[in-house]
């Protein structure tokens, strides 16, 4: 696994972050709450470009043509397979998830790599807003079950105490390892991770995650630009193929 | 779907959002959110009133506000 890895798992799970708060844009508690789910969206969808710009400066570009057939080949956490029902899962993700991508984020502009440190600085302003919204609602107490959840993922995305992650911060690429990402996030988040078992022989380390499954079908089509053409008029359709 | 947010309507205060452009121009009301605490009402003024390009933005609790006179007491 490279740091190329790293970054491609960023950004498809940055991608899947926007797609799913941008999804309750018009469904959250209060009229506020649906700008900033929107606002929050239209960010990420913005840094998971970013993050795909970099992949070419970096080296070898780590995506595979079975992104094009395959949703299981996209790297996406599996908190963001499915669109979320209850809010408790969106705040879950944005207070979590949210920060652990930035904490991670944080790290790389930290790191000695000169693309990641440059590109990727400005994300870290915005995802203030994502953080103090995220924080803000965590407080107010919300459903466990989404709660641990994430954490759970939180911590396969940060991977194992002596995988790749930790590597690259030996190499000085990464500015932090496992260990420290985990306890940055019990820092901000001003809780303690719950007890949560994570089976590492089960783990992908490409997708960084330990369950199986993938991204819903609707989504998958809809980042392909299937959706798109369904609903296309049957003269574009003809002038298409 | 879960609803029956009490931090929407019991808890929530209304802030008032005040930006400016440049550093030349003075601070001006652009508009205000509702929101249960501080935290989340900086969060809610920058994903509303965001489109523009502005150098600075504050907000305030419309509580803290002190009226010396309002709309018809002059």
């Amino acid at each position: 696994m490279s740091l190329s890895d790293l970054v491609l798992s960023l950004a498809d799970n940055k991608q899947m972050l926007g797609l799913r708060y941008a999804e309750w844009a018009t469904r959250a508690p209060s009229l506020e709450a649906d700008i900033a789910a929107a606002a929050m969206g239209l960010d990420d969808l913005g840094h998971s470009r970013v993050l795909y710009g970099c992949l070419e400066p970096l080296g070898a570009d780590p995506r595979e043509p079975e992104r094009e057939s395959d949703a299981g080949a996209i790297r996406n956490l599996a908190y963001f397979d499915e669109p979320w029902t209850e809010w408790s899962q969106f705040v879950a993700a944005n207070a979590i998830l949210d920060t652990s991508f930035t904490l991670m984020i944080e790290s790389c502009v930290g790191g000695s790599v000169e693309v990641l440190r440059h590109r990727l600085r400005k994300m870290l302003m915005e995802e203030r807003y994502h953080f103090l919204h995220g924080r803000s609602w965590l407080r107010s107490g919300i459903d466990n079950t989404a709660l641990v959840r994430a954490w759970q993922e939180a911590l396969e995305f940060f991977g194992p105490p002596d995988g790749e992650v930790e590597q690259l911060h030996r190499e000085g690429k990464l500015a932090v390892g496992p260990a420290e990402l985990r306890t940055r996030l019990e820092e901000q988040l001003e809780t303690k991770a719950p007890k949560v078992t994570v089976h590492w022989n089960l783990w992908d380390p490409k997708r960084r995650r330990t369950a199986e499954g993938a991204i819903d079908e609707h989504t998958f089509g809809m980042l392909r630009g299937l959706e798109e053409k369904k609903y296309a008029p049957p003269t574009a359709k003809q002038a298409a193929s | 779907m879960s609803t029956g947010y009490k931090r929407v309507s019991g808890d929530a205060v209304e802030y008032e959002v005040f930006a400016r452009k440049a550093r030349v121009d003075p601070l001006h009301l652009v508009g205000s959110v509702v929101a249960p605490d501080a935290d989340l009402a900086m969060a809610y003024a920058r994903a509303t009133y965001d489109e523009e390009r502005w150098c600075e933005m504050a907000i305030v609790r419309k509580d803290d506000v002190i009226r010396l006179w309002s709309p018809g007491e002059t």
